[in-house]
């Protein structure tokens, strides 16, 4: 037990270096700028819109028009002149749209012609964020469109509520899971359960990765300074030295992972937070539908979290035998990395209930996969999904460890070798 | 007097190719004894098995009366073993390195710090034990090495090569560290494929080619028998 610990902080000292801690904080300070450039955008765009207006109707109407769309949280820069002009005054200003009312705007709505304005909408890059300002144009559309109809009929039947016309027929809603219902909406209760797992399958990737890296760097590492034989030959076992080196590639790969969650959820933290808040109401519903995590079902997400951990450790300290030094030790990471993204990929875009058969098996062999959907599957009953996934890797894991063991007491561990040209590996 | 090591009827197989092909010697208490013979002989594998690194596939070898196949981790506690081409890790300081490596050996604190000490005046490195190894020229780390592998006074101490790859003047210091040391018990097997390095260091010697143990004895038995001035020469002979 001395040994093993004396070992394992060796082991711990060597990754936990000055070029990962430097890398860590480069990270952190990366992460600071995208979310800071990324939330002043976001406030830009959720700002009042400035729109730039004119109005070469001047009709009752349009003017009406004009102080509705104030209303309705709209910045509107009048303009005025002709209208070529104006659309060229605009292309060199920050405004990005224009609304014209022609002339005879308000006429033609009177006499319950089609009616037409014109929008222009200045296009100066593309970004996602950015985009969101030519939503605009619509509800320039729907806030005139609303105050029309609205004027109209409060003319013709002042007695009548606008909106029982415009919407007769009011609708309740049910959700039901499994043996629960709630009332409430079922894309509000899809919304939550997204929102907050919008940032778990980037957590599990990034801690499988990591602690994969590790380990494989950390055995390359031995391999490539030639300190291997030396360090299986002093008075400790086999057993010892790989359990020292998947334990310490675990640990620092969860510190790393852990520094890069903090810096990317403080980076999208707004994006989070927004949404959380904009869905609060569907905290009673998601919890009369049993759509909570209870302690077992966190016990339980914390089994396959570690299974699968355990996994990639060992998949990874093969792989580490294999490398000749670092360089090979990176280029052998390809295929875990490539294993992760599978069910990383399928978590974020589609439903694996609703997966093909065959597809199906595909992704539920990779023992990473599991904890991916292991949250779904507590929430949503699917039990038996879960306990194959847990039992899977629980097997995977003993068969992977008994395999690392044995290569370790034998020739293997120096033997081993990937012969690139052949394609084989040479035991 | 019982033989700290011996070897009988050894034999490794990689696949299809005979590395050693049964050999046998003994290596007696605080004595140097010598493979010698060309690359591809046998004596790394035959060091590499003795250190554990390797499993026999046929043979027998004992080390202070314990079975290797039955009781490899008995081996590890009483032997030293340096690797030809061995490295210390980058980023630790020399101190650093031996005191990680004494903390093996030492059953307290106090004996991993007499075992430092002693590593310390043996490699002669100095104020230079304080900076990183990474930054250590061959014959430096070589010295960390051995004062390494001789620090704990090992019941027997494993040297492949303990000279390859450094200058004369290194080389020279590293043959006085080995033979000044045998004089306090600790017995010694070393290869070489540097004849006249065995010559002058070793007791007694084993002429090794293609896994098959040719003659052995002291270089001056052999030089007698063979009716030659040096071991190369000797070995020349033995092959014919």
């Amino acid at each position: 037990m001395k040994n093993f610990s004396h070992l394992l902080i060796k082991e711990i000292k060597e990754l936990l270096n000055k070029q990962l801690i430097i890398s860590l904080v480069v990270m952190l300070m990366i992460f600071n700028f995208i979310g800071n450039v990324t939330k002043s955008e976001m406030k830009k765009a959720m700002a009042r819109q400035k729109i730039a207006l004119l109005d070469l109707d001047k009709s009752a109407i349009s003017r009406n028009i004009v102080a509705a769309l104030n209303m309705a949280n709209f910045i509107i820069v009048e303009k005025s002149g002709e209208k070529e002009k104006v659309v060229n005054e605009i292309r060199n200003s920050d405004l990005d749209l224009l609304v014209v009312f022609p002339p005879g705007f308000g006429q033609s709505i009177s006499s319950f012609q089609p009616s037409q304005l014109e929008t222009y909408s200045y296009l100066r890059g593309i970004s996602p964020i950015g985009a969101r300002k030519l939503d605009i144009v619509n509800a320039v559309l729907r806030a005139t469109n609303d105050f029309l109809f609205n004027d109209f009929l409060k003319k013709k039947v002042p007695d009548l509520d606008p909106n029982l016309l415009k919407a007769p027929i009011k609708s309740r809603e049910f959700v039901v899971v499994r043996e629960q219902m709630a009332e409430g909406s079922a894309s509000m209760v899809i919304g939550s359960l997204l929102a907050q797992s919008f940032i778990l399958p980037i957590i599990l990737m990034v801690i499988v990765m990591y602690s994969a890296q590790m380990v494989i760097t950390a055995i390359a590492m031995e391999k490539q300074n030639k300190t291997l034989e030396t360090l299986l030959t002093v008075p400790i076992s086999r057993g010892s030295i790989v359990t020292a080196k998947m334990l310490a590639a675990g640990l620092v790969g969860l510190l790393s992972a852990t520094v890069y969650m903090f810096g990317f959820r403080n980076a999208f933290s707004f994006t989070t937070s927004d949404v959380s808040q904009a869905l609060s109401g569907v905290a009673p519903i998601m919890q009369q539908l049993g759509l909570t995590m209870n302690t077992q079902g966190y016990a339980l997400f914390g089994i396959s979290l570690f299974l699968a951990i355990l996994c990639a450790l060992s998949l990874a300290t093969i792989l580490g035998v294999l490398a000749e030094d670092y360089r090979t030790a990176m280029n052998l990471q390809f295929p875990l990395v490539f294993l992760v993204m599978i069910p990383y990929f399928v978590s974020l875009f589609t439903d694996i209930n609703t997966l093909s058969l065959p597809a199906k098996i595909l992704v539920l062999a990779i023992p990473f996969s599991h904890p991916f959907f292991a949250t779904q599957n507590i929430m949503f009953g699917h039990m038996n999904l879960l306990w194959f996934g847990i039992i899977y890797n629980f097997l995977f894991v003993s068969v992977m460890l008994w395999w690392t063991a044995r290569i370790f007491s034998t020739d293997r561990v120096l033997t081993m070798k990937l012969r690139w040209r052949k394609k084989k590996v040479v035991l | 007097m019982a033989p700290v090591l011996e070897v009988e009827e050894l034999k490794k197989k990689y696949g299809s190719l005979e590395a050693l092909k049964g050999i046998s010697f003994r290596v007696e208490e605080g004595e140097i004894f010598g493979l010698i013979g060309p690359n591809g002989a046998g004596k790394t594998t035959t060091l590499r098995i003795i250190s554990t690194l390797l499993t026999p596939s046929d043979g027998r070898v004992t080390f202070l009366g314990f079975d290797l196949k039955k009781n490899p981790e008995k081996f590890r506690e009483k032997i030293s073993y340096l690797p030809e081409e061995a490295g210390a890790y980058r980023n630790m300081k020399g101190i650093d390195y031996l005191n990680f490596m004494a903390r093996f050996y030492a059953s307290n604190e106090s004996e991993a710090r007499l075992f430092v000490e002693r590593a310390i005046g043996i490699s002669g490195l100095g104020e230079r034990l304080k900076d990183k190894a990474g930054t250590y020229s061959k014959g430096m780390t070589r010295k960390l090495l051995l004062a390494r592998a001789l620090m704990t006074k090992p019941a027997l101490a494993i040297l492949d090569e303990p000279t390859s790859g450094l200058d004369v003047i290194n080389s020279l210091e590293v043959r006085e560290m080995i033979k000044g040391f045998t004089k306090e018990g600790v017995s010694v097997l070393l290869s070489s494929h540097n004849m006249l390095e065995v010559e002058f260091l070793s007791d007694r010697v084993a002429l090794i080619d293609r896994g098959v143990i040719l003659d052995s004895g002291t270089p001056r038995a052999l030089k007698e028998k063979y009716q030659a001035d040096n071991l190369e020469i000797v070995f020349r002979r033995a092959v014919q």
